[in-house]
């Protein structure tokens, strides 16, 4: 009757030395879960960065060659063609009007529906409705140019329009001094078209180039240009994260590798006369080291199995948190996790390996 | 002191023979020569012991006639074979299956039971037999405390365990280092009687002691000093090595 295997040998050792087998899993399995949770994220932090890129509003412009004639009338349908189906597109008209304190002031005919989705971003106390014709959205700094932005009084030219403000508008930026009115009532109001069209692509920087060569395509008599720093500030954030996320596993990978390669080498020196023994029983070199490096692979594994599981719920949680998107765990990444692991034992393994290689069972025995 | 001996006697009954081995040892402080041109035989079925102060060469001489080292020169054989000659892998093959090995620190696994630790004896020899492996207890006087661990075995205890590891697969030669060294008297008795039952039962006993007693068990002292053999043999038969 056999009950004493390599198997039996090898789990009988891991218990023994329990809390030296518990420290090395408990690095190998660091290791697996912060490399599986970001190769999870990595594997979607393309889709993930982009979408948080949007709501940075847009990242190509299309304006009219000649400002006074405005863009064509369907263009806004052209350019939602062109681009793609999920490409976002705004159209905005300007025109300088006067307010009843008399001071001129820039008016912006736009789809607010369009414009919230494009620029998300947009701080706005509340929205004008897309149902009442005569809401306006007031900037921040234009605002202070009306005598009451509940009864809004503008006007173009000779033309005067009443108007309601609805709330306003925070940017920071130049929209702050702009009075936001529905498309259809600044054509209607002041004669003009719209000049400019915003449009934001989804997708790194080859993807922007592809839609702006299709828009230019598209609408030939229309200056089709990318918002530079932000598509070049895209690709570069991304590429800088993909570098970053693999200079950390490599780097976890090293810190752990040292941790199990002390634990590993303090445990085949602590058993140096086991293995002394072993040999003098007749186990030859590569049995005893074929018995350390399955423990070492054992340790490896269960790392693996447990590091996967954490992280993986890691990558869901930060997921969460900085996204807002759940990430569900990827089984594609566990061979990766696995080999990374399995290098890192073998690695730390090496040093062990030599010490039992140079094993003198004889002085050991006798206690030298 | 070599001393040729008469092949034509015994020729067949030279388990071990010793002829001019010389192990030398290289470190930073120069060349030892920690075994000097030793000559001997011992016939199967002899115990002998080897005695001589610290550093005369008793541990090289049991490492060499236990395959865990090989001679720089000379020519050393065992049960007809020249271990002098053979690779690390056949030297392993070889010494598990003709040396039973007994230390005076007994060197039993910590982690496996009694009969495990028999066991292990079995697994790196062949196969693991767990029947034959009670019967090596039951024969030291064990078989009760088969699954206890090292741990809950006293130090006679566990030097039986170790005779009965050193015993489970029927080794031509079993090599004693200090067996009594770490035993109270009441232990070290029981130890002397093992063996004394073991050699009168057949089995070739080579023991390293320094305890005079447990040297007069044997039939013949091998003295060594400064790395020579010293004083041989003291009665025995006489076996010589050349061909």
């Amino acid at each position: 009757m056999s009950r004493l295997s390599m198997g039996a040998l090898l789990r009988r050792s891991l218990i023994h030395r329990r809390a030296r087998s518990f420290s090395a899993l408990i690095a190998l399995t660091v290791s697996a879960a912060v490399v599986t949770a970001l190769l999870t994220l990595y594997a979607d932090l393309d889709s993930k960065l982009h979408h948080e890129f949007r709501t940075f509003g847009a990242n190509i412009v299309v304006t009219a060659s000649d400002s006074s004639k405005g863009l064509p009338s369907d263009a806004i349908g052209t350019v939602r063609t062109a681009a793609g189906a999920d490409a976002n597109a705004a159209e905005f008209g300007y025109a300088v009007a006067t307010t009843d304190r008399g001071t001129p002031v820039v008016v912006a005919g736009t789809d607010f529906s369009a414009v919230r989705t494009l620029n998300s971003w947009w701080k706005v106390d509340a929205w004008p409705s897309t149902a009442d014709p005569s809401a306006a959205l007031l900037g921040q700094r234009a605002a202070q140019f009306v005598a009451d932005e509940h009864n809004l009084q503008l006007t173009f030219g000779d033309r005067p329009i009443t108007l309601h403000g609805t709330g306003r508008l925070h940017t920071g930026g130049d929209e702050d001094s702009r009075i936001y009115v529905p498309m259809q009532v600044f054509t209607t109001w002041t004669w003009a078209k719209p000049s400019v069209i915003e449009v934001q692509v989804p997708g790194g920087e080859a993807r922007v180039e592809s839609a702006i060569s299709r828009l230019r395509q598209a609408m030939p008599e229309a200056k089709v240009q990318p918002v530079r720093q932000l598509v070049e500030g895209e690709s570069r954030i991304v590429d800088k994260t993909h570098a970053l996320m693999y200079g950390a596993v490599l780097l976890i990978a090293l810190t752990v590798a040292v941790s199990v390669l002390a634990t590993l080498s303090a445990s085949v020196l602590e058993r140096r006369r086991d293995f002394a023994l072993m040999k003098a029983l007749g186990g030859s070199h590569s049995t005893l080291m074929a018995m350390f490096l399955l423990e070492a692979l054992i340790l490896a594994v269960g790392g693996v199995v447990a590091g996967f599981v954490i992280g993986s719920a890691a990558a869901w949680t930060i997921s969460q948190l900085d996204f807002h998107t759940a990430t569900l765990p990827r089984l594609g990444v566990m061979p990766l996790v696995l080999l990374l692991n399995l290098l890192i034992a073998a690695f730390a393994a090496l040093l062990p390996v030599r010490v039992l290689r140079r094993l003198e069972p004889a002085a050991l025995l006798k206690g030298e | 002191m070599e001393n040729p001996i008469d092949l034509e006697t015994r020729p067949d009954c030279a388990v071990i023979a010793l002829h001019s081995v010389t192990r030398e040892y290289t470190g930073h402080a120069g060349t030892v020569r920690a075994l000097d041109h030793a000559s001997f035989s011992i016939v199967a079925g002899e115990w002998v012991a080897i005695t001589g102060p610290s550093g005369s060469g008793k541990s090289t001489l049991v490492n060499l006639i236990g395959c865990l080292d090989r001679p720089t020169a000379g020519e050393l054989r065992i049960d007809g074979e020249d271990v002098a000659k053979m690779s690390a892998t056949e030297l392993d093959r070889f010494r598990a299956d003709k040396i039973g090995f007994i230390f005076q620190q007994f060197h039993l696994i910590p982690y496996l039971s009694a009969l495990e630790n028999i066991m292990l004896a079995q697994y790196f020899h062949s196969m693991t037999d767990e029947k034959e492996a009670r019967a090596a207890l039951e024969r030291v006087g064990m078989g009760h405390r088969a699954e206890h661990l090292p741990s809950e075995l006293s130090g006679g205890e566990q030097q039986r365990v170790c005779i009965a590891r050193a015993l489970i697969n029927n080794p031509p030669i079993l090599l004693a280092d200090e067996p009594t060294g770490n035993l109270d008297a009441a232990n070290q008795k029981i130890v002397a009687e093992l063996l004394q039952d073991l050699h009168a039962h057949g089995h070739t006993i080579v023991m390293v002691t320094h305890d005079p007693e447990m040297a007069g068990l044997a039939q013949r002292k091998i003295a060594l000093s400064h790395g020579k053999v010293f004083c041989h043999p003291v009665g025995g038969p006489v076996v010589s090595l050349r061909k």
